[in-house]
């Protein structure tokens, strides 16, 4: 009993007082039977996506460089003379796809289930955060090219911020460390989507695990499950195993858009010419079709508004049902958000001006 | 799902995301097979041309782009290793920091091409430049133009600053410019300072230094005379005593191998009604093989060897110049070494030559063979270098039976035109019924089209197997201006002599006519009596 | 299962870390360094690489040249290229005429011109100073160096 394994057992209770059945007993939370259902590991899936992007980012950034006359040019090297860079900077753009299109359908998904509704309030906002902080990271990625996108893309943002009422200047000046586009733009978004976002979403996503388990996840039940099946079964080892499967299966699905369709890389931005046909990523699609119906201004404050609104729906929400209780006004707001939010996707997807 | 199932699973997925990293693995190899071919070398900027470039790259963009392209770049050959001009040189000047010279030189190329240099000052070409004292250089300099200037007769509207007429520009602008021209520094008196006045020893340095006091300079870099400069003749006779321009087939700042094997290079000087050798190529089968097939001929290859490179169709070069599999791939810069007739004189000669590469003129054949083996060369050696060539594609028989066609044309034209035509003008020389100044006379135009320009085009016509040239453009006209304007021309000097109290003067030279006339090839005519 | 996870996470982490080691190296290139006739016997000359690193190349003097073909051509090993970088922990050295020998200011290296080590610790470990590959191709004299980082154009 005194063998050196006991020994050194023994040093390391003594400093790190946890107890492997407590810690067990702490994460190995009941997990409800409805998550035995493919549909509902939507939460997982861009949590995965976020630990690929920070793995992938942390080996691109070794060898990109954040100045305006070596970003492309690094880049380039990455993509065409680094071993495997194509395919580690193609994974990193198409998780970022994926992961978008990921917290997207999480976020439909808990809002046409009610998973958002008292108490679970807080979480929504979280996750509100989350959406934007992901949004903003892939904008940013996108700037750290220098491709013509990057550029003209950085710059019509940067000007749109200035339309944020009473901080507008301050938080252009802000992104781009002067009036407009200069050498230390570059360094900034950098800063932004390799420290500032990334750590913030860390909080955030812990926060949000953090509520998750001290609610406990919303119960769901359906008309098709075995009355005689268990409400809930274990985390460990069945959850985590389900998850490990989803893991691979994104990295098979990564693997094979990226080897399939690998990211390429786009003309050197060039200050003094924007391309006839500029368009952001997909995602922003929604945002960029928005902003050219209306004028400029009512576009960006509307679109705040938009956000706004998103993010206190569960108070909202709460509002109308304590008005007129078993209301489903928001099942119908949100498949005219959803119907709206496609078509204008679509829209801009069709058209080139 | 049970968890055993699920393990399973997993055990599968898990092989599956093996199976695609080993996809990707295979991407990257082929990948890095491909870029190992595509990715052209980077350019190094040798230390001492980095100025340069820097700077040039601003003031002459494409200049160092071109410089860029070329392989001396690709070599690390920067700007200073040809135009470094060593401290004494006539033109050389102090460039911030470096001594260069404008004007690069076969002396200077020869410094790291010392076999080119040398092959290429034993050509033909070379000595382009010394047509200063021909019937061509009379006419562009006195018919076209005038050797003092002249003042202008009536005022150019807009351009008061014509204040004189330069009578060589002729010249200069067309002679010169293929011929070479011979480099002059411009005196502060407006004359050229030349190699003539320079007297450079073996190393190209002036001897003459005092007269370099007179050059006009701006900024201290010596002026040059702008009716010797720029000029890319292949025969311009440098100050440091050279010959020739490297740059006239092999054009600055890129010094193609590529383009000098291209007819289309050749065809700056070697066209139009005088000798027309880039039509006649491009009329015969070898140019229409070559227009056809050129993206396949590897023109970029480090030696393009007949036979091995390359065999789709010949170019100029290849017959005249680049390396074949039977003569070991050795390439030529004298691309006298395989031609076997002249057909430039009025009458053409064989092509044996002399130790200095002249032409042996000797009609006594011991003397002919004592000079071809004191370091001369033969017709015959040379016509079988070219059959080599011929080779490669065509049989023995067939380049042998190829010569016999050709000879066959140079003898009948040299036999039926040109001895009768050069005897009947040499007679009316004889007999003073010409003046001695060439041109003035309408029979001197005549004699000169018909064996500068249509004798040599019938000539070319049959070396190269243009059918039209040789025929239509050639021996038609040579015929139509032997019978229509030279005999009648010449009869009707006789008879205005005869007329003028030179009775025997033109009987003399009425004799010579009516014996060529009498010879069995022009009795076809009926005189009607 | 294990296995299976293992191999192939274990796959990617490989690729991660070969992404990560440099790309094989700087690239090399044969550069000019001059014609054979203008470069005597007992002529030393500097060549400054791409990098900026001078390299000093010497022709023996006449006498002790070993070979030579019948043309009277030098030969290849009647030429020398020395790096300046100390063999010992890669300091610069610097050639002091008066003392006739390169000296490593790092820890007092010494050198004779030939590239020997005459002082210091690289005599300890007997240690020379590097030699650049040199070439002679159609009589000219050519030096294998490494190209500057963004040398490409």
């Amino acid at each position: 009993m005194n063998g050196p394994a006991a020994r050194l057992r023994n040093f390391l209770r003594e400093r790190l007082p946890v107890d492997g059945e407590q810690l067990r007993a702490l994460t190995n939370e009941p997990v409800p039977h409805h998550l035995k259902h493919w549909w509902f590991c939507l939460g997982g899936t861009p949590a995965y996506l976020f630990v690929v992007m920070i793995v992938t980012g942390i080996l691109l950034a070794f060898w990109y460089e954040a100045t305006p006359t070596r970003a492309w040019e690094s880049v380039r090297v990455i993509s065409e003379d680094v071993a495997y860079g194509w395919f580690l900077r193609s994974v990193h753009r198409w998780a970022a796809t994926l992961m978008v299109a990921a917290v997207v359908l999480h976020q439909m998904r808990v809002f046409f289930t009610g998973a958002y509704r008292r108490p679970r309030e807080l979480n929504w906002l979280i996750g509100m955060g989350l959406l934007v902080c992901t949004l903003m990271a892939g904008f940013t990625g996108y700037s750290l090219v220098y491709e013509q996108l990057s550029y003209w893309g950085a710059t019509v943002a940067a000007n749109l911020a200035d339309n944020v009422p009473v901080i507008g200047g301050l938080l252009k000046s802000f992104l781009l460390g002067g009036d407009d586009y200069n050498a230390h733009t570059l360094s900034r978004f950098f800063v932004l989507h390799g420290a500032i976002l990334p750590v913030t979403m860390i909080g955030l996503i812990a926060l949000h695990v953090t509520l998750i388990r001290l609610h406990g996840v919303a119960e769901m039940k359906f008309r098709r499950d075995e009355a005689t099946a268990p409400r809930f079964f274990n985390f460990f080892p069945d959850h985590l195993l389900t998850e490990l499967t989803i893991g691979l299966v994104l990295m098979i699905l990564l693997c094979v858009l990226a080897s399939i369709f690998p990211v390429p890389i786009g003309p050197r931005a060039d200050p003094l010419s924007t391309p006839e046909v500029i368009k952001p990523e997909w995602f922003f699609y929604v945002a960029f079709r928005w902003l050219k119906l209306w004028s400029e201004r009512a576009a960006f404050l509307s679109l705040g508004a938009i956000v706004v609104v998103m993010a206190a729906w569960p108070f909202i929400d709460g509002w109308i049902r304590r008005k007129r209780p078993g209301s489903e006004a928001s099942v119908f707001v949100g498949i005219v958000a959803v119907l709206a939010i496609l078509g204008l996707t679509v829209w801009e997807a069709l058209v080139a001006h | 799902m049970s968890l055993e199932w699920k393990k399973s699973v997993i055990a599968v997925l898990g092989l599956l995301f093996l199976g695609s990293l080993v996809l990707i693995q295979k991407l990257e190899v082929d990948r890095r097979a491909v870029e190992a071919k595509l990715v052209a070398e980077p350019i190094v900027v040798p230390a001492a041309s980095r100025q340069c470039v820097d700077c040039h790259a601003q003031s002459t963009p494409g200049l160092v782009d071109h410089w860029k392209d070329s392989t001396h770049a690709h070599k690390g050959v920067g700007c200073v290793e040809c135009h470094q001009a060593e401290k004494g040189d006539a033109d050389g000047f102090d460039h911030y920091g470096a001594h260069v010279a404008a004007i690069v030189t076969p002396m200077d190329c020869g410094r790291c091409h010392p076999d080119e240099a040398k092959e290429f000052g034993a050509s033909h070409h070379a000595k382009g430049g010394n047509i200063l004292a021909s019937l061509d250089n009379l006419l562009a300099e006195v018919v076209e133009g005038s050797r003092s200037p002249m003042n202008p007769h009536a005022p150019t509207p807009g351009r008061p600053d014509v204040t004189s007429v330069n009578g060589l520009a002729s010249v200069e602008v067309g002679c010169k410019q293929c011929h070479g021209s011979k480099v002059g520094l411009l005196a502060t008196d407006g004359r050229s300072i030349t190699v003539d006045d320079l007297k450079p020893d073996k190393h190209g340095k002036p001897t003459n230094t005092a007269i370099l006091a007179d050059v006009q300079r701006r900024d201290g870099k010596p002026l040059l005379h702008s009716g010797s400069w720029p000029n890319t003749g292949i025969g311009r006779i440098n100050l440091d005593g050279s010959l020739g321009s490297c740059s006239a087939c092999h054009s600055r700042h890129d010094f193609s191998a590529r383009r000098a094997r291209q007819p289309e290079n050749c065809g700056k000087c070697h066209l139009g009604p005088d000798h027309p050798q880039k039509e006649i190529y491009e009329e015969s089968k070898h140019g229409v093989a070559y227009r056809d097939l050129k993206d396949h001929m590897n023109l970029d290859a480090k030696d393009w060897v007949l036979g091995d490179d390359y065999s789709q169709a010949p170019t100029c070069a290849t017959c005249h110049m680049s390396g074949n599999l039977r003569n070991g791939g050795k390439v030529t810069h004298d691309p006298g070494e395989r031609i076997s007739w002249t057909n430039r004189p009025p009458v053409s000669l064989g092509m044996d030559t002399d130790k200095n590469h002249a032409v042996i003129k000797e009609s006594d054949p011991a003397k002919r063979a004592a000079a071809i083996a004191d370091g001369g060369d033969s017709w015959q050696a040379k016509r079988q270098r070219m059959t080599d060539v011929c080779m490669h594609c065509h049989t023995q028989d067939y380049v042998t039976s190829f010569y016999e066609q050709y000879d066959d044309l140079v003898v009948l034209y040299n036999e039926k035109f040109a001895k009768p035509g050069q005897a009947i003008v040499a007679a009316l020389r004889a007999q003073k019924l010409l003046t001695p100044q060439e041109f003035d006379e309408e029979i001197e135009w005549t004699w000169y089209y018909l064996w500068h320009h249509e004798g040599r085009r019938a000539r070319h016509g049959a070396s190269m197997m243009a059918p039209d040239y040789t025929h239509w453009h050639g021996m038609f006209e040579v015929a139509e201006r032997f019978y229509v304007e030279l005999i009648p021309q010449a009869r009707e000097l006789a008879a205005h002599a005869a007329a003028s109290g030179k009775q025997a003067e033109a009987d003399a030279v009425t004799k010579v006519i009516d014996e060529i006339l009498a010879r069995p090839e022009h009795v076809w005519q009926d005189k009607g009596h | 299962m294990t296995l299976s996870l293992l191999a192939s996470y274990g796959t990617f982490a490989a690729m991660a870390g070969r992404f990560l080691l440099p790309t094989g190296g700087r690239p090399r290139r044969w550069l000019l360094v001059s014609d054979l006739g203008s470069f005597r016997a007992g002529a030393t000359r500097t060549f400054v690489a791409p990098t900026g690193e001078r390299i000093v190349i010497a022709r023996r003097a006449a006498g002790d040249a070993s070979g030579g073909d019948d043309r009277g051509a030098p030969a290849l090993d009647e030429f020398v290229a020395l790096s300046s970088t100390c063999p010992h922990l890669g300091c610069q050295v610097t050639w002091q005429p008066q003392e006739t020998r390169f000296f490593c200011p790092c820890h007092n290296g010494t050198f004779a011109p030939d590239g020997s080590p005459t002082g210091g610790p690289p005599l300890e470990a007997n240690q020379s100073l590097p030699r650049y590959p040199l070439r002679i191709d159609a009589g000219l004299l050519y030096i294998e160096v490494p190209l500057a980082d963004g040398a490409a154009t």
